[in-house]
């Protein structure tokens, strides 16, 4: 071998280098890792799924988007503020206001979607009115066990 | 003990001295949590170490030409074990920084006097300053890997444990006859390469991203065990040994300007990542090795004359190095604290969204939130907490969407982090393209 080639297998190497990079960044390596932030009031698709474990879990889920929406914030950061680890910009009152509102919107769109009956709606909404904060933030198991 | 044993014992002390500069980098979580401080607080662990060798380095200079080469060796690899056992058993970390910073004045005597003492043992001058080189190329991008799989295996503590008995079996070779009666140094007119020195401290700085970050990167935020996590990282030296014949092609300027080229690439590589794989990562680090294994070997033997007093060579090329890992982490590590309280967030809301999207029964989804919520409250102590654990006690290993749940939930934590060494892989890359531009100072063939 000579130095020719010497310079040949770097040459190779830096090419082998610039590929990697170049397939890197065409496979999200310039975007991998940033959390989108999506509008608090923006529509979510509905929870998946059939059968009562679905149907709770989405008017919980809804019932926190309302929340989120209503605080303007996101649905994870709402969650977040209940454990004291996300954002305290609001009074628990602030927070317990928009909680009871989202639910409540998510029932009524679950009985709009048919998941729910009326006699079943009429028990949700008197549970979230009158329930303390932390059974409606605790909302999945305390709603699975009205229904359990 | 034969000049031969009495070589390997002396080249693997100064393989362990420099690898000090990086070996505890894994066991820095851990140390973090045991000691109960801030992120800064315990960088001070890897920074005293590199700074008293630069102190040191410098300070060991009037001993030239009076002590004997020996008798410096014998003093620092004596001072080097016992500030090993002091770091292996210190209770707080005002002692281990402390044990850290006499280890390292005691690294410094030992490298600067290893060199001529490595002539007496091995013959010509050229083949001496080779395996000094060598050993220290070797120990500086292994110890991250020789650190991360004692700590996993033992814990901290078996750093420092396993250092003090490498010490005592060179001080063995300090007193092997035909290095004990080297003369103390004569003074000589050659200078030490300026050029060298700043391409060898740019190019130090640089390596503080791919011997620091990427391990750190590797096998903490993607949670690799030892075995794997060290076979990922091993491609970093094993790239460096592997590109000597290359070198041996190239004429010196270019083996260094390609070498802090390749080596910049593959940080740039490594800032880029698409994912949590090893599939990039490896290939990333083995392109940094080739350019660390062919920029580093020319700029530490150009940073030594090739004529006259080899102590003040080598104080100048030992000092120059750790300047430069100095340099390296003083720029980087706030830059990556800053990067990382910021991923934090955005790694604990992709969390909650995945919990809450995920597609699995109330009866498990509710438990393991609480167990996530636990989890994390617990690891505050600088650490990434198991977040598969919580998972795999409720039914991971049998139910498909509990698994799903898990990786996914695995990785949108991973992917922010991982961003979030972006920033510092980028600034070393900086650092290895300025070392390049060194390259034209050099004329000479390497042989």
């Amino acid at each position: 071998m000579t130095g020719r080639s010497g310079l040949l297998a770097l040459a190779a190497l830096g090419l082998a280098a610039v590929i990697l990079i170049a397939v890197e960044l065409a496979r999200g390596g310039a975007s991998y890792g940033s959390v989108a932030t999506e509008h608090p009031c923006a529509q979510r698709a509905a929870f998946q799924g059939g059968g009562l474990d679905a149907t709770v879990q989405r008017i919980v889920l809804d019932g926190l988007d309302g929340a989120a929406c209503r605080l303007g914030t996101t649905r994870e950061q709402l969650v977040l503020s209940f454990s004291g680890t996300g954002p305290t910009h609001w009074s628990r009152k602030t927070i317990e206001r928009a909680v009871r509102a989202g639910l409540l919107h998510a029932v009524d769109q679950a009985q709009a979607r048919g998941d729910v009956g009326s006699l079943t709606a009429g028990l949700l909404r008197q549970v979230i009115e009158r329930a303390p904060l932390q059974l409606l933030i605790n909302g999945g198991a305390a709603l699975g066990g009205l229904f359990g | 003990m034969r000049s031969g044993a009495a070589t390997l014992a002396l080249a693997a002390a100064v393989a362990f001295a420099l690898a000090d500069s990086s070996i505890v980098v894994l066991a820095l979580p851990e140390l973090y949590g045991d000691f109960n401080t801030t992120i800064q607080g315990v960088s001070w662990v890897v920074t005293a170490y590199n700074l008293a060798v630069v102190v040191g380095a410098i300070a060991v200079l009037p001993l030239a030409g009076r002590v004997r080469p020996a008798v410096s060796a014998l003093v620092g690899l004596l001072i080097f074990a016992v500030a090993s056992i002091v770091c292996a058993a210190a209770g707080g970390l005002a002692l281990l920084i402390a044990g850290r910073t006499v280890q390292g004045l005691g690294a410094a005597l030992l490298l600067v006097s290893s060199l001529p003492l490595l002539v007496a043992l091995t013959g010509p001058r050229p083949h001496a300053i080779s395996v000094w080189v060598s050993a220290g190329t070797l120990g500086a991008a292994a110890g991250p890997a020789v650190g991360g799989i004692l700590t996993q295996l033992f814990s901290w503590r078996a750093i420092f444990a396993v250092q003090a008995p490498v010490a005592a079996l060179a001080v063995v070779a300090a007193r092997e006859r035909s290095a004990w009666l080297v003369p103390p140094a004569q003074p000589g007119r050659e200078r030490p390469s300026v050029a060298a020195g700043v391409g060898l401290a740019l190019a130090f700085a640089a390596l503080v991203g791919a011997l620091f970050l990427a391990v750190l990167l590797v096998v903490t935020v993607w949670d690799f065990g030892p075995a794997k996590g060290a076979l990922v990282v091993s491609a970093l030296p094993i790239a460096a040994v592997a590109s000597r014949p290359l070198a041996r092609l190239l004429s010196r300027p270019v083996e260094i300007a390609g070498g802090a080229l390749l080596l910049a690439a593959g940080l740039v590589a490594l800032a880029f990542l698409p994912a949590s794989s090893a599939a990039y990562a490896v290939p990333a680090l083995a392109i940094s090795g080739v350019g660390l294994g062919l920029a580093l070997v020319p700029l530490t033997a150009a940073s030594i004359a090739e004529r006259g007093d080899l102590e003040r060579s080598a104080s100048f090329s030992v000092g120059a190095r750790h300047l430069g890992l100095v340099i390296g982490l003083v720029a980087v590590a706030p830059l990556l604290a800053g990067s990382l309280d910021r991923a934090g967030d955005d790694a604990t809301t992709s969390a909650t969204r995945v919990v809450l999207d995920a597609r699995i029964p109330l009866q498990a989804k509710i438990p393991i939130a609480l167990d996530l919520y636990r989890a994390f409250r617990k690891a505050q102590a600088g650490q990434i907490p198991d977040l598969a654990a919580p998972f795999n006690a409720h039914g991971a290993g049998d139910d498909p969407q509990v698994r799903q749940a898990r990786d996914d939930l695995l990785a949108a934590v991973r992917a922010p982090l991982t961003r979030a060494f972006r920033s510092s892989f980028l600034l070393s890359a900086a650092f290895a393209v300025l070392a390049g531009l060194v390259a034209p100072a050099f004329r000479t063939r390497i042989e």
